[in-house]
């Protein structure tokens, strides 16, 4: 326990070591288009899923492209074509994806690394490209997509860009966690309450495992809901998860 | 509990242990064109220990360790899938490992993804002829799965992050390629969509009242969704069912 929570206290002060990094989404263009012209590509966009929400209503947003607003197609257009499918795929696979354009010439194609590709319905876009899923775990998922008007990729470039495009979607992450942080960090106390709640303790069984009255545990959980900007609890304890406060 | 399945897996999986002792193998790396085709021939075959021994050689390492993050297992406790590491090293040393592993919040899991880490095995573990006592984990995800993936340094080699991370990435692949089917069973445990919308609703702070307003139902049928929610996920308070969703990625 005291070590989790150590470990806990470690996590909360990391953000400051990361800020460094990236400071707003428009910092990742040079690093994609770098990207896409390894795969020789003449578009890219980052789909990423929302966080939370019902199976049935979970979709892809594309949060950065580089689509001409005048060209006919563009992350809009990907995403009506591939969209459900996209995110069939994200929950039970991480092969990459390529999909063939309405024209006999716009083709995708890896020779070297066919076994280790899906193919989507052809012939639907006027473009031809390749989809790389990113599954990071409960968040920061999605897809890094690479559009061409013809695509000839070996599988060290998939590989490459594959891996590449998991550091992104990691940085992604940090960012859109700093904005979500609490203002106020939790307290040691504060965490260890949430996360026997979480483990299904009611506050008399809180209390005596922390050794505190009932009524301070429940103050505790009052002080860490407010601070998690929720309105109950049980709201805390879902943000306190989703924010790695508690395991 | 979890020792014992983990270690019968094992039990199987020694039983297919390579006669090559692995530190051997491993002096002469596989260029990349051949880990892709012995990969391909491994996963047509389903022969999971084959494709992890040609990605073990391929960075360079002296022995595997593949576990699944399992999801609903209480404890944390991971799954042993394959490993040629002593008998003795998985058992004592390998689950412990994982089980360290697991005790890190979900960011600082997803944050790792694919990022080679080195640690050191303690003093007195039995180790393959010529392996160090450094180890190198590479966490990564095929569809909802978590795997994790260890390696056995050399003595006298450092192993390379560039083939490391390649590594990961074909791994996730050779995995989504033999463990498609056993995603789905996992997906969503048998819970019904108005339950996953109740449950999607009290995480986002409504009251039974408030959810029945919402979805238009009556609040005792709602709080018979949680009950029956709360049965079937094997949890004893609200809290902790939703403690469940958000750990299991359900809501």
């Amino acid at each position: 326990m005291t070590e989790s929570r150590a470990r806990e206290s470690k996590s909360l002060a990391e953000p400051t070591k990361r800020q460094m990094k990236a400071v707003s989404r428009s910092d990742f263009f040079p690093r994609l288009v770098a990207m896409q012209r390894f795969a020789h590509a003449r578009n890219f966009a980052v789909l990423k899923t929302n966080n939370s929400g019902l199976p049935s209503r979970r979709k892809l947003t594309c949060i950065l492209d580089n689509f001409p607003s005048d060209s006919e197609v563009g992350a809009s257009s990907i995403l009506d074509a591939y969209g459900p499918t996209l995110l069939e795929h994200l929950e039970v696979s991480s092969l990459p994806l390529l999909w063939n354009g309405k024209e006999d010439t716009q083709t995708a194609e890896t020779p070297d690394f066919s076994a280790f590709v899906l193919r989507l319905k052809n012939r639907v876009l006027p473009v031809c490209g390749i989809a790389l899923p990113v599954r990071l775990g409960s968040m920061g998922n999605g897809y890094t997509v690479f559009a061409a008007n013809y695509l000839d990729i070996t599988s060290e470039i998939i590989i490459d860009l594959h891996a590449r495009s998991h550091q992104m979607m990691m940085d992604l992450l940090v960012l859109d966690e700093r904005r979500s942080a609490p203002d106020e960090v939790l307290s040691n106390r504060e965490i260890a309450c949430l996360q026997l709640a979480g483990d299904g303790l009611v506050s008399e069984e809180i209390a005596g495992q922390l050794g505190l009255s009932v009524h301070t545990v429940n103050a505790y959980l009052a002080s860490a809901t407010v601070k998690l900007d929720s309105v109950n609890r049980i709201q805390a304890i879902a943000k306190a998860i989703r924010l790695g406060y508690i395991a | 509990m979890g020792d014992f399945v983990a270690s019968a897996k094992l039990d199987r999986d020694m039983q297919e242990m390579p006669a090559i002792p692995p530190a051997a193998a491993a002096r002469r790396p596989l260029s990349a064109e051949q880990l892709i085709e012995r990969l391909k021939a491994s996963a047509e075959a389903a022969d999971v220990s084959a494709g992890l021994r040609a990605l073990t050689n391929y960075v360079g390492a002296d022995g595997y360790l593949l576990a699944r993050h399992e999801l609903n297992s209480e404890n944390g406790l991971d799954n042993v899938i394959s490993s040629d590491w002593p008998f003795d090293l998985v058992c004592k040393r390998g689950i412990e490992l994982i089980t360290q592993l697991s005790r890190t919040t979900e960011l600082d899991k997803c944050l790792s993804t694919l990022h080679p880490a080195f640690s050191m095995l303690p003093e007195e573990s039995e180790l393959p002829a010529g392996a160090s006592r450094e180890y190198c984990t590479i966490i990564f995800n095929s569809g909802r799965n978590r795997y994790v993936l260890m390696f056995i340094c050399p003595s006298d080699v450092i192993l390379s992050q560039q083939r490391l991370k390649e590594a990961g990435v074909l791994a996730s692949y050779f995995a989504s390629l033999l463990f498609h089917d056993t995603t789905r069973t996992s997906r969503d445990m048998d819970l019904t969509d108005r339950e996953l919308e109740c449950l999607y609703w009290i995480a986002e702070g409504k009251t039974s009242d408030e959810i029945a307003t919402i979805i238009g139902i009556s609040k005792n049928t709602i709080n018979n969704y949680i009950t029956s929610v709360m049965r079937k996920t094997a949890t004893r308070t609200r809290s902790e069912a939703i403690a469940y969703a958000v750990r299991h990625n359900l809501v």
